[in-house]
């Protein structure tokens, strides 16, 4: 494992430039990005005041605020956010709550919003909060972690706020990533790898199952909208104008690509076939106007940025900052997957949005905290 | 031992010193697990592009909008010679509803719902948000039809204004164009009607259907050559408007006293109109330009579906023809007698039809002048003749009688005197002077039995109705001689006849003088056409003083009208079957008698009497338009006037036009728009008249003749005057 380890003679501070450096691109490309695939619908709609550069514009703001947050988070000593784990976990249920009261709004069909002067999604800060709370949690409970009690009270801490995220916001996606965020902590900080391989086993078994009872089901309204979608997911072609849509028009986008595209800016799916393309689905506008070489890039880009992470929190001071480095890498990778699967039909159609890339205030602001977090922890490294 | 080694396995955390080795392990793994998800998903990317990227191509292309929409052109004005819109197209909008756009916002369907409810009070709120629920995907549905600028403009300003109503979506409005007619029942024959889709029916909307219709524009949409979507637009090329020959004045004075006959006779021995058909033209006699021309019944141009315009008429047989013993319809039958859709359309096609030039009939005794023009200009007549009328005539095996057979006949006549007394047995003898090929040669060159080509659809052809040379016998040329036994349209005969008046030059009738572009520039200019001379100028200035003497002696003294002196003949034709009780009555003539300017032709087909041989109802008619039509433009008076006529004048609000008395010089006046014009208006407008009715020097010197010529005549009329005299109308048999 020397790979891994830096040389001990360096004593400044350890600034991790290729992290900074892969961010940077990624938010550059990701404004153009969402330049290319809103302007054009933002242009032919009067809510927005035909204003090409709507998007574009509250995208940036996001970023600044974000890039700015990022850089004050990296300067403040990251062991200061142990103590703060429990008071997280509880200032995130209580905002997941507020989405009830009048604070909370509904856009687009789903009442996710909280609205405090700016429009702010519960379900991202309850990702960073789930973060800061495990690696607390990992911290404080030292070797008892390696008991099945330590190893149950792990697992079962994050249910709350993911049950809270699934039911009061119907936000099931962000449930499913905040408490993949937990497993991947959880996996790194507990030895041995049985216990993840039932775990592993009995999901996919239960999926499995799912699968079965909803295609063989007369009535496909039985399991609600997520029950067409996993139909929609098996066939889309049959589902073309309804669940199906979306996914079909990706897969369009994605195919006529070709290997190189049709040049940034010149796609046309993004021209009301598929709608809101610079949310979800951005990436399958990259692959249409940068084709598979730009997709594969832009995935290469983050394999770059995972491993950096990894050899942070390989070389952490202490296991806080390790396991902090270990949920935002797991956050990421989580996201990113996810997002390119549901792009690609992999798996039924999700909202999930690919980090840095996708328009979404929110999700920007708390990831590049994130970042800021991991940008202090690789600061503290000492050789 | 087993619980040494476990310890063992499992190293201790040190949560101040990082991760431990097993954990590096792990998150090494981990790394490896996401770099596998990555590379399969990079390996779908792969699969996706490489097996459908060229279906996916293809069904992305096929998914673009390059169908186009359409840019309605505008469909060319027809205007009468002094600029009036007789048929106009105004645009219209039809209002769209697009059902997804207004879902697409929360707030947009209440707001939406609100304006439209607003603006347009007549639609059915209730059903419009009943559809919009129900169709929530529709995006093209059409609420209401040809709705005007001013009706739709209060919504548009609406739709606009962001500022109070932001979100007012999901409506549009699609253009064309609605053809309008600003004066209704005006000149409706001659005009005709468009129908959906620019297609002109009868008239010159149908003649000249392809030069008002224009080029409709396009707006489409095509991939060029680096496969994006470009839209392009081509305009619209408006239709050409037409310049008729018709003035709007001349027009509705014609129509008003059609109107007003038929006001007067109708219901009087039957139910029904004043007549089955009126027909009305009148021609500039120096270029065969028609300066009016109508028929009554009429209809609405901008309601030719109405049925009510077919109440008083006669119902139409499966033929298309009415019946001797036709139904009347009335408001109480026309339901039940026009059950379904075949009947009310047949009737409605022979309402629509230019009774003018699509009715053929046989002309009767407004034809003996064609005859005696026809054996004075082949020689066959020197004109010094005289006949003597005992009251019949044989022909053949059959007596053929005169109108005055129960008084013994009328004498014996000159030439001019068989035409003011309307002699048929003078005609039938000058028949046998003549003969039948000469006859029919000259009946050929006045054009009858061929088309006089107007330029309005639906002349009817009349080559079967006439007879041939083969076909003429001894009783047909006699009865021929007085217009009975062919037929004629009114066209045919007022054209000819104009040929006889102004020296003997066939003029191609016409209505459209000019046709102009959408900006204004001439496209064309319609000049009068000499076709052929039918007779000389001196044949014809005879026949001018026949003429005049009908309506100074003869038959048609009841046609002058105060103040003037005109020329003409007066007809009284008996139709099929031969009862003696159906007549068309007609007279046909010319103003001014000292230099005649226009020609006028007015036929009653059988009017609603109890004896219908009157010809009054044809010259009476005749007056009561030239009174007007007269005046209004500026002909001057000639003929004394009694006080029964300035009375009559008077009334009519007519200034008295007089050229001969100068220290009084009237105002030339168009009868109701311009009330007074001072005294140098009157001296141009004077001047105007001399030059602009006869542009030809050559033809002012045949007028001159017309004063001098028949010298003879005269001494001779004063000789048969009181036979004359008894008779204002005629009969024949």
């Amino acid at each position: 494992m020397k790979l891994f380890t830096r040389d001990p003679n360096t004593e400044k501070p350890y600034i991790d430039y290729s992290l900074i450096f892969i961010v940077l691109f990624l938010l550059g490309f990701g404004l153009i990005m969402v330049y290319s695939t809103s302007s054009y619908e933002a242009s032919m709609s009067s809510i927005v005041n035909n204003d090409a550069a709507y998007y574009l514009k509250k995208q940036a703001v996001a970023t600044a605020v974000g890039i700015f947050m990022m850089i004050i988070i990296s300067f403040i000593p990251y062991k200061i956010w142990s103590r703060f784990g429990v008071i997280a976990y509880a200032t995130s249920v209580v905002l997941v709550m507020l989405v009830l009261t009048p604070l909370g709004y509904e856009a687009n069909g789903a009442r996710r919003w909280l609205r405090v002067g700016i429009s702010i999604q519960p379900a991202e800060i309850a990702k960073l909060a789930m973060i800061i709370f495990l690696a607390a949690l990992v911290y404080k409970m030292g070797n008892k972690i390696n008991t099945p009690k330590g190893f149950g009270i792990v697992l079962a801490s994050p249910l709350l706020i993911c049950i809270l995220v699934w039911r009061i916001t119907e936000n099931m996606s962000s449930a499913i990533i905040i408490f993949g965020i937990c497993l991947v902590m959880l996996f790194i900080a507990t030895p041995g790898y049985k216990r993840f391989a039932i775990i592993l086993v009995a999901g996919v078994a239960l999926g499995a199952l799912m699968l079965f009872a909803i295609t063989k089901m007369a009535d496909s309204s039985t399991f609600g909208f997520r029950g067409q979608r996993v139909l929609a997911w098996i066939d889309p072609e049959a589902y073309a104008s309804g669940k199906g849509f979306q996914t079909l028009q990706a897969l369009y986008a994605i195919g006529s690509g070709g290997i190189f595209g049709k040049g940034l800016g010149q796609s046309i799916q993004k021209q009301g076939f598929l709608p809101e393309a610079q949310n979800d689905m951005i990436f399958s506008i990259i692959c249409e106007e940068l084709g598979l070489f730009g997709g594969i890039c832009i995935i290469l880009l983050f394999v770059l940025l995972l491993w950096r992470m990894m050899i942070i929190a390989n070389n952490a001071k202490d296991l806080f900052g390790a396991m902090i480095v270990v949920g935002v890498m797991g956050h990421i990778a989580i996201q990113v997957v996810l997002n390119v699967a549901v792009v690609t039909n992999t798996i039924p159609n999700t909202g999930i949005s690919l980090p840095f890339i996708s328009y979404g205030g929110s999700s920007i602001v708390f990831l590049l905290i994130e970042i800021g977090l991991v940008l202090n922890v690789a600061k503290s490294i000492r050789f | 031992m087993k619980n040494e080694k476990r310890v063992k396995k499992v190293r201790r955390i040190h949560v101040e010193n990082g991760l431990n080795k097993d954990m590096q392990e792990k998150l090494v793994i981990l790394f490896v697990i996401v770099l596998l998800a990555f590379a399969g998903l990079t390996v779908r990317l792969f699969l996706i592009t490489r097996d459908n990227g060229e279906q996916y191509k293809k069904q992305v292309l096929s998914q673009q909008k390059y169908e186009s929409t359409t840019i309605p052109f505008k469909r060319g004005e027809i205007l009468d010679c002094k600029g009036n819109k007789l048929a106009t197209s105004e645009k219209v909008y039809n209002l769209i509803i697009d059902a997804k756009v207004m879902l697409d916002k929360e707030e947009s369907l209440n707001e939406t719902m609100t304006a439209l409810q607003t603006c347009f009070p007549f639609l059915n709120m209730s059903e419009l948000r009943a559809y919009v629920n129900d169709n929530p995907s529709s995006q093209y549905y059409v609420v209401s039809k040809q709705l005007t600028y001013d009706q739709v403009s209060p919504f548009m300003e609406m739709d606009n204004n962001d500022e109070e109503y932001p979100n007012i979506a999901g409506v549009w409005f699609e253009e064309e164009y609605k053809r309008v007619y600003p004066n209704n029942e005006l000149a409706c024959d001659v005009i005709g009607f468009t129908g959906k889709d620019n297609v002109g029916n009868y008239g010159l909307e149908q003649y000249y259907n392809d030069v008002l219709n224009g080029i409709n524009g396009r707006e489409y949409g095509y991939l060029n050559k680096e496969e994006t979507l470009e839209r392009t637009t081509i305009p619209a090329t408006d239709g050409y408007n037409i310049v008729t020959t018709l003035d709007a004045n001349i027009q509705q004075i014609i129509e008003k006293y059609l109107y007003q006959f038929n006001e007067e006779n109708k219901n009087t021995a039957r139910e029904g109109n004043g007549a089955n058909n009126l027909g009305c033209i009148i021609m500039d006699v120096d270029s065969g330009e028609i300066l009016g021309m109508a028929s009554y019944p009429n209809f609405n141009l901008n309601d030719t579906r109405d049925i009510n315009k077919l109440i008083g008429s006669k119902k139409v047989n499966e033929k298309g023809m009415i019946d001797y013993d036709a139904v009347v319809l009335t408001e109480a039958n026309i339901n039940e007698e026009l059950s379904n859709d075949d009947e009310v359309y047949r009737n409605l096609n022979y309402l629509w039809r230019n009774f003018c030039i699509s009715t053929t009939y046989e002309p009767g005794s407004t034809y003996k002048p064609f005859t005696v023009a026809c054996g004075l200009e082949s020689g066959k007549l020197t004109g010094q003749e005289y006949y003597t009328c005992n009251g019949s005539l044989q022909v053949a095996t059959h007596d053929i009688k005169c109108h005055n057979y129960k008084k013994g006949g009328c004498g014996t006549l000159s030439v001019k005197q068989t035409i003011e007394n309307s002699c048929n047995v003078s005609l039938m003898l000058m028949g046998r002077q003549i003969g039948a090929d000469t006859f029919l040669d000259y009946q050929n060159t006045y054009n009858f039995g061929l088309k006089t080509n107007v330029d309005l659809y639906g002349e009817a052809r009349t080559d079967s109705l006439v007879f041939g040379h083969d076909t003429m016998g001894e009783t047909e040329l006699a009865t021929s001689t007085f217009g009975q036994g062919f037929n004629v349209t009114m066209i045919q005969m007022i054209t000819g006849y104009c040929s006889l008046i102004n020296g003997g030059y066939y003029y191609e009738p016409h209505v459209v003088s000019k046709i102009t572009a959408s900006d204004g520039s001439v496209v064309k200019n319609i000049t009068p056409r000499v076709l052929k001379q039918t007779i000389s100028a001196k044949t014809s200035a005879e026949i001018v003083d026949f003429c005049i003497g009908v309506v100074e002696e003869g038959t048609g003294k009841s046609a002058r009208p105060a103040g003037y002196m005109i020329g003409g003949k007066t007809g009284t034709a008996e139709t099929v079957p031969r009862d003696r009780t159906n007549y068309v009555l007609s007279f046909m003539g010319f103003a001014p008698a000292d230099n005649p300017q226009i020609a006028i032709y007015v036929v009653v087909d059988r009017p609603n009497a109890w004896s219908q041989d009157q010809v009054s109802f044809a010259t009476k008619l005749t007056r009561s338009i030239l009174t007007e039509v007269l005046p209004y433009m500026n002909i001057y008076m000639t003929e004394e006037l009694t006080d029964k006529e300035v009375e009559e004048l008077e009334a009519l609000n007519i200034t008295i036009k007089r050229a001969d008395v100068e220290e009084e010089p009237s105002e030339p006046e168009d009868t109701e728009e311009k009330p007074e014009v001072d005294e140098e208006g009157n001296i141009d407008a004077r001047g105007g008249d001399v030059t602009s009715s006869t542009p030809l020097t050559e033809e002012e010197m045949q007028s001159d003749d017309v004063t001098t010529a028949p010298l003879t005549g005269t001494v001779l009329n004063m000789e048969t005057g009181e036979a004359v005299k008894e008779n204002d109308d005629e009969v024949i048999y």
